[in-house]
């Protein structure tokens, strides 16, 4: 690696150590003053606020939004990922049309108390139809070994057993919509998106169209109980 | 630990844990009513049938009433017992680690110094085996140790702990620093081996198990870091694939 | 019956780290190679998966990817006066065996041995006068210099993609590296790792004090990186399950991920696991080697001559191997002569342990192998040994690797042994202690040797390695020195309770210290002084090379692997340019 590009990456590395330690701060001068309040959550899922309209017109009140796939599947979700995700959306750490404007709109305490509403609730998985056999059992080696001509590791090592998750910070990937994931891969692979570990960037470049699609249609199959007694503080999820 | 999810709370009562469900009662119908993880209240124990495989019964009752001893329950833990720590010892005893795997096991045998470390002939589960029958032999006559007042017990774990009793070949300092290494392992192994049962003991100190992914979490130093064990032989739906003999318990 | 193979160019014995580059880069130089590896074949995938590679028990505990002791021992003893026994269970040292060799299951720390480590003995005389160093410390200079190394270290370390902060690059001190290293031509080729709280904390209190804390140089990656060979690895995740575990993230740097995979593809390279070398053959004048003879799994036994022998086995396994085979004069400690088995050397560690209140989480789980914060200040003769009574030092780092609970419990002075205290001090301290290690170098003595054990026997029938070996009282004066400075350290670091446990004689085989054992085929100019000269080839024998911290004449503060990988490329280099033109001995006497 050059020695600029090296250069940077010690700056950028002292930066997110600067934010870590914002982060903890925050942390810290948060700590006991407020708890989420999933019930106002519920009622901003609902009904919105004056100023965004409701989650639930997209995601469904039950977090399990609508078959489609293109919103993702929230219910469950760690409140802390939750609660990272919209200040990604808030900071454009992460763009999205829809969101980003969302987030902005959204007050710290919101985003922490709709974080931990949707972390809360579990919800019927709607019927979807299954692909090919031979593409599912693709995915399911992927998700498990991963594969070792591009080393790669399996997305369990990080995603919990059969992508259930391994709180806060990484998200189930069970039950999650193939669409939904194969466009969050494509967009590392493409470097549209870049929060989380650089690994997912370099994971999602070594892999082809077939291989993400294989994993987004095994995931999408898997049924297993996501959510988690999350206790970490959704502010410590500001960075 | 408090437990902020709603929906977690309500299925948490009146559910047995997981993590203690034989194996084949796992049906898809019953995981779907149970919370993810296992509560850390205690559950039903003896619930089911037991199996000591290597412990005779006589064995199994000083082993039982030792480990509890060893690291006892009190009213914010469980112990070893709850643990499965007796379970755990059986199981170990019982397989590749008992009959002498990885142990150099060829002759002449001389008392060595400290630092040349272990110099017995016997296996671990001719170590345990000796030894134990050596305790009970004596015991008999007196009071079993099972049945001695706790304050009694540990003064006899004590001693033996201090060395200067011979335990049919084995020397009883060496017979304690056996067990206590076998309760240990059992109380913090992976719940896999039959021990640290629905991982409380890991639960106890924080120890998050065996998924293990925290790129993200290093470096906000401090972060309480809070939630539960994952264990090597747990599936999505957080149930753990263990030995269906578990937890062996005397009736 | 034994079955004579066709000949090949070249037989290494072990496919390890160094069997693995060498058979690489001589395949790759159109020679035909055969590596012998006594363990299996494993790879990462189906082998070194999670979640079952995560297991505590199975493989930190039991020593699952270790060498097997029902089949291979060592004998031991800290004194000549003593009856060696063996060591019937791995404990301080835990010798690797399988295909890739120890590299599978290290920690990935990278460290270079200093400039004056090169030329110990020169530079104590030069600074302290010709008298200063005791003569029961038979230190040696090296025969090459830390210049010479330079260009081989960087390119281990490229191989590798070692993740750190240069702190001196080509004679200009660099802010945020090691000020007391030796200049290096370029920068790591990846940015430091994270630095957890372990590290913050640590970085703090020893900048308080005057010090220079920098990060610990690793080979588990900062970033994903593509290494010379073409092969990628991917970031490190912080799992805490890297000593004596194998990577399922591509993520540590192995003879699998970063050099493997191409000595596979050459027609030129055949690999033959599960193949265990007895000796090395020598012709009648016995000053020529004429290949090996082996066992496979089935216990076949087999000879494969070669014209180039080299000896790529662990460490304690090469000296075995050239005592069993009779090469080299044996060292013998009541007359001081001979030279295999001479100069055995360790590591010289102890730690501080650092407590806390409940209200700061450590999270010591969340670590790596090689992520942490570390001071050279006390290490090598970085500071004035004149009236201090010892030579040598020891880094002090904040280098936690892991919060596993079987082997991981910290609890204060006056803890109980067991009991209810012992589980309520375990359940206040685990998640909010530090511990610190310090790790300091090993000075060779005319007592501590390796021979061959007179009793004791492997699967084969051959006779066991011998290890007669104590820490010079030298090594503990220094460890009593530099514990103390980590403890101000710890103090510094705003600890409730600071518990310093400096190193004790006399060295006990039963407590895991390090797997750093050096020396027995020490390397030098002087053939009375040295079993291979300054290129690691046999003075005796021309065609065997022994390439391992074997060749170590004393240990340095700092962990073997880096300088052994600058070794191997620095042999290499001799053999492809020089022995391959005109074989026969580099060095004339």
């Amino acid at each position: 690696m050059s020695q600029s590009a090296q250069a940077n990456s010690i700056a950028a590395t002292a930066f997110v150590a600067l934010l870590g330690q914002f982060a903890l701060d925050h942390v810290l001068a948060q700590s006991g003053s407020r708890q989420a309040d999933v019930n106002r959550g519920a009622v901003i899922a609902a009904q919105g606020t004056a100023k965004v309209p409701a989650c639930a017109q997209c995601h469904a009140f039950s977090g399990a939004s609508d078959g489609s796939g293109t919103f993702p599947r929230i219910a469950g979700q760690s409140t802390y990922y939750l609660a990272k995700q919209m200040h990604d959306y808030t900071s454009s750490a992460r763009a999205n049309p829809i969101m980003s404007p969302i987030s902005k709109a959204l007050s710290a305490d919101e985003i922490a108390d709709v974080s931990a509403y949707y972390a809360s609730v579990d919800s019927q998985f709607p019927p979807l139809a299954t692909a090919d056999a031979a593409i599912v059992e693709k995915g399911k080696q992927l998700a498990r070994v991963g594969d070792a001509a591009r080393a790669v590791q399996g997305c369990n090592n990080c995603h919990g057993p059969d992508g259930a998750g391994a709180t806060p910070a990484i998200p189930y990937l069970a039950g999650q919509y193939a669409q939904y994931i194969s466009s969050q891969l494509q967009m590392w692979k493409r470097g549209f998106r870049n929060t989380g570990p650089e690994s997912m960037a370099a994971i999602a470049k070594q892999l082809d169209d077939q291989q993400i699609a294989a994993i987004a249609a095994y995931y999408q199959q898997v049924r297993g109980q996501q959510e988690v007694p999350d206790t970490t503080d959704a502010s410590a999820a500001k960075r | 630990m408090t437990d902020l999810s709603r929906r977690a709370v309500i299925k948490a009562t009146g559910a047995v844990g997981a993590s203690i469900l034989p194996v084949g009662l796992a049906s898809n119908e019953a995981t779907a009513q149970e919370p993810r993880r296992p509560t850390t209240a205690t559950d039903a124990s003896g619930a089911q049938s037991t199996a000591y495989l290597f412990f005779n019964s006589e064995e199994a009752a000083f082993i039982e009433a030792a480990v509890a001893r060893l690291i006892p329950a009190d009213d914010k833990w469980p112990g070893a017992i709850e643990a499965g720590v007796p379970n755990y010892i059986d199981k170990q005893l019982n397989g590749a680690w008992g009959a002498g795997e990885r142990l150099y096991r060829s002759g002449p045998w001389q008392a060595g110094t400290p630092s040349q470390g272990y110099q017995l002939p016997f296996t671990p589960a001719e170590l345990y085996r000796t030894a134990l029958g050596a305790i009970n032999g004596e015991l008999k006559a007196k009071t079993p140790f099972a049945k001695m007042p706790a304050a009694e017990q540990d003064a006899y774990l004590h001693s033996l702990e201090a060395g200067g009793k011979n335990l049919g070949g084995v020397p009883s300092n060496v017979f304690f620093a056996t067990l206590w290494e076998s309760t240990v392992e059992g109380f913090f192994s992976d719940p896999v081996y039959g021990g640290n049962r629905g991982m409380m003991a890991w639960r106890m100190i924080g120890f998050p198990g065996a998924y293990a992914s925290y790129y993200d979490l290093v470096d906000q130093h401090g972060i309480k870091f809070d939630q539960p064990p994952t264990s090597l032989a747990e599936d999505v739906h957080g149930h753990v694939h263990a030995h269906p003999d578990i937890p062996a318990r005397l009736p | 019956m034994v079955e004579r193979l066709k000949p090949v160019d070249v037989v290494t014995v072990g496919v390890g780290m160094t069997g693995a580059i060498m058979g690489k880069e001589l395949a790759a130089a159109g020679l035909k190679v055969v590596g012998l590896e006594r363990g299996s074949v494993r790879d990462t995938v189906p082998d070194f998966q999670s979640p079952m590679i995560h297991d505590e028990l199975r493989f930190a505990v039991r020593k699952g990817l270790m060498q097997d002791n029902v089949k291979e021992a060592v004998t031991f003893r800290n004194s000549s006066d003593q009856t060696a026994l063996p060591i019937r269970r791995w404990g301080a040292f835990l010798p690797g065996t399988g295909l890739g060799g120890a590299l599978v299951h290290w920690n990935g720390q990278t460290y270079r041995f200093q400039p004056a480590d090169f030329i110990y003995k020169t530079h104590h005389e030069q600074r302290y006068g010709k008298d200063f160093v005791s003569p029961e410390l038979t230190i040696q200079d090296w025969g090459v210099t830390y210049d010479e190394l330079e260009p081989h270290y960087d390119r281990f370390e490229f191989l590798l993609g070692t993740s750190g902060k240069a702190g001196n690059l080509k004679g200009q001190i660099q802010r945020g590296g090691n000020p007391f290293e030796g200049p290096r031509a370029r920068e790591y080729p990846t940015p430091p790792m994270k630095e957890p709280y372990y590290g913050a904390l640590f970085r703090k209190g020893a900048e308080s004090l005057g010090y220079h804390p920098f990060p610990q140089p690793a080979s588990t990656m900062s970033q994903s990186y593509t290494n010379p060979e073409g092969l990628k690895l991917q970031q490190c995740v912080f799992c805490g399950f890297c000593e004596r575990f194998a990577c399922e993230h591509f993520a540590k740097a192995s003879p699998q991920t970063i050099v493997l995979p191409v000595a596979l593809k050459n027609p030129n390279y055949e690999l033959r696991a599960n193949c265990h070398v007895l000796r090395v053959n020598l012709d009648s004048t016995g000053k020529k080697a004429t290949g090996v003879t082996y066992v496979d799994a089935a216990g076949q036994e087999f000879e494969q001559p070669a014209d180039l022998v080299l000896i790529n086995a662990y460490a304690l396994n090469n000296v075995r191997l050239l005592l069993n085979s009779g090469i080299g004069k044996q060292y013998d400690p009541t007359t001081g002569e001979g030279v295999v088995g001479r100069n055995y050397a360790y590591q010289t560690v102890s730690n501080v342990t650092v407590f806390y209140d409940e209200d700061v989480n450590i999270n010591p789980f969340m670590a790596s192998g090689s992520s942490g914060t570390v001071i050279d200040d006390f290490a090598g003769d970085n500071f004035d040994h004149t009236s201090v009574g010892f030579i040598g030092g020891a880094y002090i780092g904040s280098i936690m690797t892991n919060g596993r609970p079987i082997e991981f419990h910290p609890t204060p002075p006056g803890t109980p042994a067991w009991g209810l205290g012992w589980k309520q001090a375990v359940a206040r301290h685990y998640n909010h202690t530090v511990v610190l290690t310090i790790h300091g170098s090993s000075q060779p003595t005319r007592r501590n040797y390796l021979d061959l054990d007179p009793t004791y026997k492997d699967a084969w029938g051959l006779p066991l390695l011998r290890m007669t070996f104590d820490f010079p009282e030298n090594d503990l004066r220094m460890s009593n020195y530099v514990t103390e400075k980590a403890a101000e350290i710890g103090r510094a670091m705003g600890g409730k309770t600071v518990a310093a446990a400096p190193r004790r004689g006399p060295f006990t085989s039963t407590v895991y210290q390090t797997t750093h054992n050096t020396g027995g085929t020490v390397m030098g100019n002087d053939p009375k002084t040295s079993v291979v000269n300054r290129y690691l080839q046999c003075w005796d024998v021309p065609n065997v090379f022994v390439v391992g911290a074997s060749a170590y004449p004393q240990n340095a503060s700092y962990n073997p692997t880096n300088t052994l990988g600058a070794l191997t490329y620095w042999t290499l280099d001799s053999i492809k340019n020089k022995y391959l033109k005109s074989p026969g001995p580099l060095v004339q006497i």
